[in-house]
């Protein structure tokens, strides 16, 4: 993958928003996200958590302000941004009627790896799916995949890895083998991760963002964080519900 | 095309077609679809008796039912795009936009392409047994079919994409899809009509039509083209 700019954060969003008719999903976020962190974002249903992911994925564009990830814009970047990303939803993002192998090798194609069959051999002994390379993912349970989504999501090498709810749906021992997953890959990585689990988001983070009517209630580091009013404050904003 | 561009080209065909095969939806769809309308064709013409020529209708009755049939098989071809959210990860990719729409649309034009020729027999068994054949050569329709299926293809991926996200995307289809396929329809029609009836003259009311769906092929496609990027992104 191509070099990316060289800048002190991995995040950057000033002034963000993103509306729909009239309906502001985001208004005026910002927030700075340092490289190697890892940002839990909360929030009630409605609060913008996925509208600002699928902004910062260049999925959709704001209406206003910026965002850039590595020094890349999301609107004028957003080419160049797309090889360095990743996302790993509660959707699996993969072809139901193609095989665990069929999948990782299209993807591949479409981020031009190079030695495709090796790295996808790769990934699937990673996420342990390689017994059930050929088999058709429309068969596979919800732990596998998810799984094999985020093998699809590790095919380029992205720097920032985008969770948007990844444990959602997931039994005990797939829980288990997606924090396994993520903390063999953290070291390498900028996470931002979409989560409604306060106990394992906080587990997982550096840093924390509760997002409620798409502004930006509160944005510190896990370290500066007092749980017990980080709690209150999430508790009142689910409350609070959204407009 | 780049290097990049052409190999993520060969992998969505690639991929449409292997999952075609796999489930057979499109082509089970819309093949289906295109003989039963043609049953219902046959029952409507029973009592026209045995004079009647249904070469004059013939045109019309094929292009009537490929329309609507690929309407069918456009909605469903990004119905698997949308399923799991995979059109988001294909989104995501660092993919020019364009590339999504020429190997959606050659793989929309290989499907309609393969259910035509696989009716057209079906379509000659029913009306023309044992009445007058068609009065020029097969090549001729062939062509037809060829030139207008371009057409609907590269239009209606892009239309097919619009009405993907859409709550009523299968009204939405019909409502884009039928005004602004109108002009192909009317040419392929009349390049149909002067195939099947033959005689003195309609070699040059054939090319004069096959002329119209040449044209519309080239400005409507490159239209759909320049338009994808903005679609497939709103």
């Amino acid at each position: 993958m191509g070099d990316m700019p060289d800048t002190g954060a991995a995040v950057e969003v000033r002034g963000l928003s993103r509306a729909f008719g009239l309906r502001k999903a985001l208004d005026d976020v910002s927030f700075s996200l340092p490289a190697g962190a890892f940002l839990s974002i909360f929030g009630p249903n409605g609060a913008g958590k996925t509208t600002l992911v699928k902004v910062l994925t260049t999925l959709l564009n704001p209406t206003g302000g910026s965002a850039k990830v590595f020094g890349l814009d999301v609107v004028e970047d957003s080419d160049e941004l797309r090889r360095h990303i990743g996302l790993i939803s509660h959707n699996p993002l993969l072809y139901p009627d193609l095989t665990a192998e069929e999948n990782l090798l299209f993807f591949s194609e479409m981020y031009g790896i190079s030695e495709p069959e090796r790295r996808v051999r790769e990934l699937l002994v990673d996420v342990e799916l390689d017994h059930r390379r050929l088999d058709v993912v429309r068969t596979f349970s919800r732990g596998m995949l998810q799984r094999l989504s985020i093998a699809r999501a590790l095919l380029h090498k992205p720097e920032v890895l985008f969770l948007d709810e990844p444990y959602s749906g997931l039994d005990p021992h797939a829980m288990d083998i997606l924090d396994n997953l993520i903390g063999s890959i953290r070291g390498d990585h900028t996470f931002v991760m979409i989560s409604h689990d306060l106990d394992k988001g906080l587990e997982l983070c550096s840093h924390a963002l509760i997002l409620a009517s798409g502004r930006v209630v509160m944005f510190e580091p896990r370290s500066a964080i007092d749980e017990a009013a980080f709690r209150e404050t999430y508790r009142a904003t689910v409350g609070t519900g959204v407009s | 095309m780049p290097g990049l561009s052409m190999r993520q080209f060969r992998a969505i065909l690639k991929k449409d077609i292997v999952m075609e095969l796999r489930t057979k939806e499109m082509i089970t769809s819309m093949g289906l679809y295109a003989i039963l309308t043609m049953v219902v064709y046959q029952v409507a013409l029973a009592e026209a008796g045995e004079n009647f020529d249904v070469r004059l209708v013939m045109p019309g009755l094929i292009w009537v039912a490929f329309i609507f049939m690929s309407m069918l098989g456009l909605n469903r071809s990004f119905v698997h795009e949308k399923d799991q959210g995979c059109l988001d990860a294909l989104l995501l990719a660092p993919i020019d936009r364009p590339v999504i729409f020429l190997s959606k649309s050659v793989g929309n034009l290989l499907f309609l392409l393969v259910v035509e020729a696989l009716s057209l027999p079906v379509f000659a068994f029913l009306f023309l047994q044992g009445k007058e054949g068609i009065g020029n050569p097969i090549w001729m329709i062939a062509l037809v079919l060829f030139g207008a299926s371009i057409g609907i293809a590269g239009v209606g991926t892009l239309l097919a994409t619009i009405s993907v996200n859409t709550s009523g995307k299968d009204i939405m289809l019909a409502v884009l899809f039928v005004p602004l396929e109108y002009p192909l329809l009317r040419a392929a029609v009349g390049a149909t009509f002067a195939a099947v009836i033959g005689g003195p003259g309609t070699m040059t009311a054939f090319w004069g039509w096959m002329a119209w769906i040449a044209a519309f092929d080239v400005i409507m496609v490159a239209v759909a083209y320049g338009l994808y990027e903005f679609v497939i992104g709103a």
